[in-house]
């Protein structure tokens, strides 16, 4: 072969589904399957598998098969990538593409990187999987295809249409963010139309409310490809690259804690009154250190990485900002989630703690709401990384088990404001003495039973192991983390929930 | 100018209604507080915008995803 043709098929294949599709993508601002690669490695770092993948059916038009894959280095860590690359054949999924996701993810699981899937994509190609023959030569052919043991990490962007394999990489992910005006579903607004006889929104279906803030499949949402591929680096940032070590340590930001004098503050002093617990959260750790996810999601829990000291930690904290902190069934799902993420790469677990129960009645029975506080308290009670949990202020019933108390984390510190005890002391007056506020000696019992629920009594017996005060949380946390350090196992927990479901 | 409606997220009872017809709010800002669950929990406009009309009073019960209130902007 010579040197021209050598050249002339590498500049075919680079050229992806040709300039005219090219530049109306760029007409509307949205990046091609290159330039997202480009954005997500290190400069020069990318090394391409597949670059002359092709259909076999059509050669001519099918460059890279329309998926890009390789490896490249995340702030010099490697990693894998597999970038959809719609402007052939719409990405579909095809025997060439297939075997190079296949491929990409085995190196990336047996050497230990993370996997990156920038989607966007059409489904299964037409007429390639059609009829018998179609379906038993392409679809499948790989029991593994779907598992997920979390040996690595994987993130993914949601960055256009998305159906099919590209919804499914998304959802089995630790991490995905979608782009504002794309679109993650089982299948596309047509066929849907079809199938149901009605017509179908793309984003009413699939767009990022939807999954933002009713499915949770979206961790984070950005507006622009750029700001969604940033947001892969940035979370990758808090990981290890595979689950047999510890995760990174930073260098801590100047100005870290230099809130805590007045982070009492940030409490209302009247117990009746709500808050926003992420202000608390950002004071504590370091500065701008605090990466929401799912922050539309279940809101009365807020869930995100984190660096204390340097060491990222994961923080799942009630956020009595909404719902009072009373945790819901998505609440309970959202911080399940969660703990599988922290306890399959070796995040330590902060809980801090205000919360005045699960949400009770009728619809939250319909929502299935025992079975979700299970699925959360048996998450919580399988995770292996140390747990560290900072009662601020309500904790009650159930809901103390579920946010660290009785064992379920490895130290349990209360600020002086904690109230604990089994529910909300006013409803305590009325099942135990039969009293309303109004009633005669009412006050009198609700004043003992508020004093019975201060964490004194509970220190004494040591069911709490520490009282602290609000300003001293982050030198504590910091210090604790490091007694419970896994020195053991290198900071390597057991990883139970590896097998976790990825959606349940 | 087009209407909008706000929802409350919870059940409760409205307790206090901090905002007022033809006031014109910022986006984040608190438009009647609903105590549930022994707790003052608000009505948050994410938002913003000019106060149309509330479909509430004070004391009234509410239910989760109930109108609450319509705004404009």
């Amino acid at each position: 072969m010579s040197t021209n043709t050598y050249e002339a098929r590498k500049a075919k294949a680079l050229a992806m589904g040709g300039p005219e599709k090219l530049a109306r993508r760029r007409q509307t601002g949205i990046l091609n399957a290159r330039e997202r690669i480009d954005r997500l490695f290190d400069q020069g770092s990318f090394i391409e598998s597949g670059l002359f993948g092709a259909s076999l059916a059509d050669p001519d038009k099918s460059a890279g098969d329309g998926k890009i894959a390789g490896f490249g280095r995340i702030d010099g860590r490697d990693a894998a990538a597999v970038a959809n690359d719609f402007t052939v054949m719409g990405a579909s999924s095809a025997a060439t593409n297939g075997r190079k996701i296949g491929h990409v993810k085995r190196v990336a699981t047996s050497r230990g990187m993370p996997i990156v899937f920038l989607g966007e994509s059409s489904g299964a190609r037409m007429p390639d999987h059609m009829g018998s023959r179609g379906m038993g030569a392409l679809l499948g052919n790989d029991p593994t295809q779907y598992v997920r043991m979390r040996e690595v990490p994987w993130a993914s962007a949601t960055l256009g249409l998305s159906y099919g394999s590209s919804s499914w990489y998304s959802v089995l992910s630790d991490f995905n963010v979608i782009r504002k005006g794309a679109v993650l579903a089982v299948s596309s607004a047509q066929l849907a139309s079809l199938a149901i006889k009605e017509n179908v929104d793309p984003e009413e279906m699939g767009g990022w409310q939807v999954h933002a803030e009713v499915t949770g499949f979206a961790d984070a949402v950005a507006e622009t490809d750029e700001e969604a591929i940033d947001l892969i680096r940035t979370f990758l940032s808090y990981l290890p690259s595979h689950y047999r070590e510890a995760p990174p340590v930073c260098a801590v930001p100047a100005g870290s804690g230099g809130g805590m004098a007045d982070i009492a503050k940030l409490l209302p002093e009247k117990r009746t009154q709500v808050y926003d617990v992420r202000r608390i959260i950002r004071a504590i750790v370091d500065t701008d250190s605090f990466f929401e996810l799912k922050a539309r999601f279940g809101k009365v829990i807020s869930t995100g990485l984190a660096r204390l000291g340097g060491r990222t930690v994961g923080v799942l904290a009630n956020n009595p900002l909404f719902r009072g902190g009373a945790m819901d069934t998505d609440a309970c799902e959202k911080a399940a989630s969660f703990l599988v993420l922290c306890d399959s790469f070796n995040i330590p677990v902060v809980l801090l703690v205000d919360t005045p129960g699960f949400l009770i009645g009728i619809d939250a029975e319909r929502r299935r709401a025992p079975g979700k506080i299970m699925t959360f308290m048996q998450a919580l009670q399988l995770c292996t990384v140390p747990k560290l949990s900072v009662i601020l202020r309500k904790t009650y019933g159930q809901a103390y088990l579920n946010m660290g108390g009785g064992r379920n984390s490895d130290e349990v510190a209360a600020w002086p404001s904690a109230e604990v005890s089994f529910m909300d002391p006013t409803y305590a007056v009325k099942i135990v003495h039969g009293l309303a506020p109004g009633d005669p000696h009412f006050d009198e019992a609700f004043a003992q039973m508020n004093k019975d629920s201060e964490p004194w009594d509970i220190a004494a017996m040591f069911a709490v192991q520490s009282i602290i005060q609000p300003h001293e949380t982050r030198d504590y946390l910091i210090r604790m983390l490091d007694v419970h350090r896994q020195r053991l196992s290198n900071g390597v927990g057991q990883h139970l929930m590896g097998a976790w479901p990825t959606s349940f | 100018m087009a209407n909008y409606e706000v929802k409350t997220e919870v059940s409760g009872s409205v307790w206090k209604i901090v905002t007022e017809v033809g006031q014109k709010i910022e986006p984040g800002e608190t438009l009647m507080i609903i105590e549930s669950m022994k707790m003052e929990i608000p009505v948050i406009c994410e938002q913003g915008g000019a106060v149309q009309k509330f479909l509430v009073e004070e004391t009234m019960p509410v239910n989760e995803g109930q109108t609450v209130a319509v705004l404009s902007k």
